[in-house]
């Protein structure tokens, strides 16, 4: 541009020049072709020059064309009007030929210009472009801009949430020291860019001095600075703060300045609309997908000590710098479930650090706090202050604290059906932005799903543990019935169904004393005061069916309710009698021996009488009889003893069991008292049995003393003998007192002993029975009887046969 | 005198303890061999058990007490224990004196003689009265 400027004044002098200078040939051009030449050159010299260099080049062309080629040559006078006619018109033409040129020149110079600012919004465009955080579009903004406009310093000036502050968020060019107070003014203050951003108007001034006179509270004399340039940043009709230019020279603002200026500031504008747009909807999304996530990991399972854990570590670092989630102990004491942060380490730090501050469940603010108020805490800003209220006087942990850095906290407590069961705090420290109402709505969504996920895990572990409960006391042989306060009946487990005779679907939820049978007896003995326990006491309790069932009772209070616990007694009560009456009859069938020896003995030691041989004789013989049947006596319960114990030793050797059987009947007939007759039927083709024969000959010598007993009228005793498949058969029939049948069974029973009534005072220790069918089934035989009551009884005992 | 008890050993002393105090003894094993003898014989004295085979000694004492011949032989119960409620029901059976098993046979004797003669001396519902005599267990004496 320059250097075409230059041509053209040099085409201006020099064209015209040499034009004249062709006067000098021999046959020089004629007056019109001089004057077409002259033009040429004026043309030449405002295309390239432009007007000024065209209008010199006119003057220049028309005194030559005057004076070298108008006749008379060499005269400024022109011979005649015509010809002065001439010269002025062509001083016009080449006028207005300039003007043309003139005219094609700004035309070009506007294009250019217009290319040119093109492309600095171009590289502006690309610079925002390319930027991907807030910052670097804000610097994006400064820095090209400030070569855009062609400015010295530049900075950017946004209006904070409250809308009542501008924020310096960017600058390029200011030296430090000007910007000490400035980062953050109030909107409705007397500054030029509060002004701009308030009146959507942008401010132009040339100089520093036009600018103290418009802002006169303003003026530094010691700062540098002349032109200034202040535009609002305008999106969608809404100010969003202000973009200020500082040029090194006083500048006049044109019409295509203050257009750029405006360009640039909608640019910007639109940048920082688009990146907040951005940022707002990536976090958006971000907490979507956090919310998201946190979602699923909490409905993942049920152990939710290890979800929270997860879901702590989940928020670092995106949501929070510092996560952690504390919960509320059975006693009521608040505990830190988890805690995380990216660095491992740090995370180990601030367990320890957890456990020398255990929190205090009074302190005023914090996690405490939050679970005792059930309100959540927001401190979008954390203070110096609030950190040295917080620390409570100590000043390790205000060091510690500090240290952290931290910048913003919300605390959300983790509320369920009205109660507390922890916090989640989630920390940002001065590497993360500030927490806005946002993110405090994320947290209580947070907050509110973890504890509704914390709440199910906890309703389900507990009904699992009832059912855990429920399932074990299904087994178990003790009932338990579980009251509440009110005496309603809780749960009843099988035991007490079957101990109560009661339908658990048909008492559950009516009162025990109205719904089950001999409930007030129970209440009556077992019902303990509040908190206490009572019990065990045993009860008869009379069935249905008119049973009576002896039961044992404890009950206790536990606050909620009474759990009771029965046991059914009733065999226990039963065996107890039983052993009692066996006491007796044993006692009794001791003395009864015992007496009679100790008898025997005293009238034999009398000094007063002297007895003769015979007598003598007769009391000896009866001592050494009745000494037998306590030894026989004796041997019974000892061996009872043993067979309970299993330690009695039997032998499995082969044997024949009809000389066996008949070794029974001789040593029976012995003693054999009058009236019974016994008789013995043996086959003799019966092969060896596999046995203990010491043992077999004691119960059959039991059966055939027991066929005697109860034979008290007299009457045949019958030993059969003969083979029954693989076993062989041995049967002591009686035709005495009989057993009723449904006493079969139990007569084998230990110390069972039927009716006085139906013994006719018949003695035996109870044992007798019991101890043959034990010996039998552990020679692998087997014993029962046949008999009905008042005709006699046979008892049949089959032992293997020998391989 | 007849003893009645089911039980030998206890026969056998009363006898040999008896005859040595030279009284004459007979022997019934059962209730129904006691009611015969007792008839039969006419004993002074019947020790009779309670707890016999066939007919117990309760029965033996009210088919005695019925009975015109033989409703003044005194009886002494031969037992083994005693409730309150035997101890009454052998007082309205006339019960003249009371032998506990296991007794002291040595002491039988002086017993059923004090009995004899004092029946015999027509003061058998005195004695009633006053309150028949006791042997009791020796190992209870003390």
């Amino acid at each position: 541009m320059r250097s075409s400027t230059a041509l053209g004044w040099a085409a201006a002098f020099l064209a015209p020049a040499a034009i004249s200078s062709l006067d000098a040939l021999s046959n020089p051009p004629s007056y019109q072709l001089a004057g077409f030449l002259y033009l040429l050159a004026v043309s030449l010299a405002a295309y390239l020059g432009g007007f000024a260099a065209g209008l010199v080049a006119t003057v220049l062309a028309t005194l030559g064309l005057d004076f070298f080629f108008t006749p008379p040559r060499y005269d400024f006078i022109p011979a005649n009007g015509d010809q002065g006619a001439g010269v002025a018109l062509f001083f016009v033409v080449a006028i207005l030929i300039a003007q043309l040129f003139e005219r094609r020149r700004q035309v070009q110079r506007q294009a250019e210009a217009a290319s040119a600012r093109a492309n600095r919004l171009q590289a502006v465009t690309a610079r925002l472009a390319e930027a991907v955080t807030p910052q670097q579009v804000l610097d994006a903004i400064v820095t090209e801009g400030v070569e855009a406009a062609e400015a010295r310093a530049g900075a950017i000036g946004l209006l904070t949430s409250d809308g009542e502050t501008i924020e310096i968020v960017a600058q390029r060019g200011y030296e430090r020291n000007i910007l000490v107070g400035w980062e953050a003014f109030p909107l409705a203050g007397d500054t030029p860019m509060a002004k701009a951003i308030r009146d959507d108007t942008p401010f132009f001034f040339r100089s520093s001095a036009e600018r103290d006179a418009a802002f006169p509270n303003l003026t530094r004399p010691d700062v540098p600075s002349h032109a200034v340039a202040i535009l609002p940043l305008v999106v969608e009709g809404r100010a969003i703060g202000g973009i200020a230019f500082t040029f090194p020279t006083e500048v006049e603002f044109d019409a295509e300045r203050r257009a750029l200026k405006a360009t640039l500031a909608q640019q910007a504008a639109q940048a920082i609309d688009r990146v907040r747009l951005y940022v707002a909807e990536r976090a958006l999304r971000q907490r979507m997908t956090f919310l998201a996530d946190a979602s699923e990991l909490l409905g993942s399972s049920l152990d939710y000590e290890s979800t929270l854990a997860q879901l702590a570590r989940l928020a670092v670092p995106e949501m929070a710098t510092w996560c952690s989630i504390d919960m509320v102990g059975p006693d009521g004491s608040i505990e830190r479930l988890a805690v995380a942060h990216e660095d491992p380490d740090r995370v180990a730090w601030a367990e320890t650090l957890g456990t020398d501050y255990p929190p205090d469940p009074d302190q005023p603010m914090g996690v405490p706090n939050v679970i005792r108020t059930m309100t959540a805490e927001f401190v979008p800003d954390i203070t110096d202050d609030l950190l040295v209220e917080g620390v409570q006087g100590d000043e390790r942990l205000l060091e510690i604290v500090r240290e952290l850095g931290l910048r913003s906290a919300i605390t959300v407590p983790l509320i369920a059906r009205g109660r507390a069961l922890g916090a989640l705090s989630l920390i940002r420290d001065e590497t993360a932005p500030r927490y806005t109402e946002l993110d405090l709505d994320l947290a209580s969504e947070l907050a509110r799903r973890a504890a509704s996920a914390v709440d199910n895990a906890i309703l389900y572990r507990e009904a699992e543990r009832r059912g855990d409960a429920s399932r074990a006391l299904a087994h178990v042989d003790d009932g338990v019935v579980l009251l509440d306060e009110e005496g309603a009946v809780v749960s009843v487990n099988p035991a007490a169904e079957r101990i109560l005779s009661v339908d658990s679907a048909a008492v559950v939820g009516e009162t025990a004393l109205g719904s089950i049978r001999g409930w007030s007896e129970i209440e009556d003995n077992a019902r303990p005061s509040q908190g206490e326990a009572r019990g065990p006491v045993t009860l008869p309790l009379v069935q249905s069916d008119g049973a009576e069932r002896w039961v044992s009772v404890s009950g206790v209070d536990f606050g909620d309710g009474v759990v009771y616990a029965l046991r059914d007694v009733t065999a226990e009560r039963l065996l107890e009698r039983t052993r009692s009456d066996f006491v007796a009859t044993a006692s009794h069938e001791l003395r009864t021996p015992l007496s009679a020896v100790l008898g025997a003995v005293k009238t034999l030691r009398r000094e007063d009488v002297a007895f003769d041989a015979e007598q003598r004789e007769m009391l000896m013989s009866m001592i050494e009889s009745e000494a037998e049947r306590l030894a026989g006596i004796v041997g019974q319960i000892l061996l009872t003893g043993q067979l309970d114990a299993g330690r009695l030793p039997l032998e499995h050797e082969r044997f024949d069991p009809v000389e066996l059987t008949k070794s029974v009947v001789d040593s029976a007939e012995l003693h054999l008292p009058s009236g019974i007759e016994l008789r013995v039927e043996a086959d003799e083709n019966v092969p060896a049995v596999s046995g203990d024969p010491n043992q077999l000959r004691q119960v059959l010598s039991n059966l055939v003393d027991n066929a005697i007993k109860y034979s008290p009228q007299g009457g045949d005793v019958e030993l059969r003998l003969n083979r029954n498949g693989q076993f062989a058969r041995i049967e002591v029939a009686d035709c005495g007192l009989g057993i009723p049948h449904d006493e079969h069974e139990r007569i084998f029973e230990k110390f069972y002993r039927l009716d006085p009534a139906l013994t006719r005072g018949v003695n035996g220790t109870g044992l007798g029975l019991y101890i043959s069918k034990e010996l039998v089934e552990r020679m692998n035989g087997r014993i029962s009887v046949d008999s009905e009551l008042g005709r006699g009884s046979t008892f049949v005992v089959e032992v293997p046969l020998a391989v | 005198m007849l003893v009645a008890d089911d039980e030998p050993p206890i026969r056998l002393l009363c006898q040999v303890n008896l005859a040595v105090a030279g009284m004459d003894v007979i022997q019934a094993a059962d209730g129904e061999e006691a009611i015969r003898l007792a008839r039969s014989a006419s004993p002074d004295l019947i020790l009779l058990d309670l707890m016999m085979p066939r007919v117990d000694g309760w029965t033996v004492a009210e088919e005695l007490s019925s009975d015109e011949q033989t409703r003044d032989i005194p009886i002494v119960f031969l037992t083994a224990r005693t409730t309150p409620n035997d101890r009454r029901r052998a007082e309205k059976l006339g019960a003249l004196g009371y032998v506990l098993k296991p007794f002291d046979p040595v002491r039988l004797a002086p017993l059923v003689t004090e009995v004899v003669e004092r029946c015999a001396r027509g003061e058998a519902d005195a004695l009633r009265q006053e309150r028949p005599p006791e042997l009791w267990p020796a190992d209870l004496e003390a």
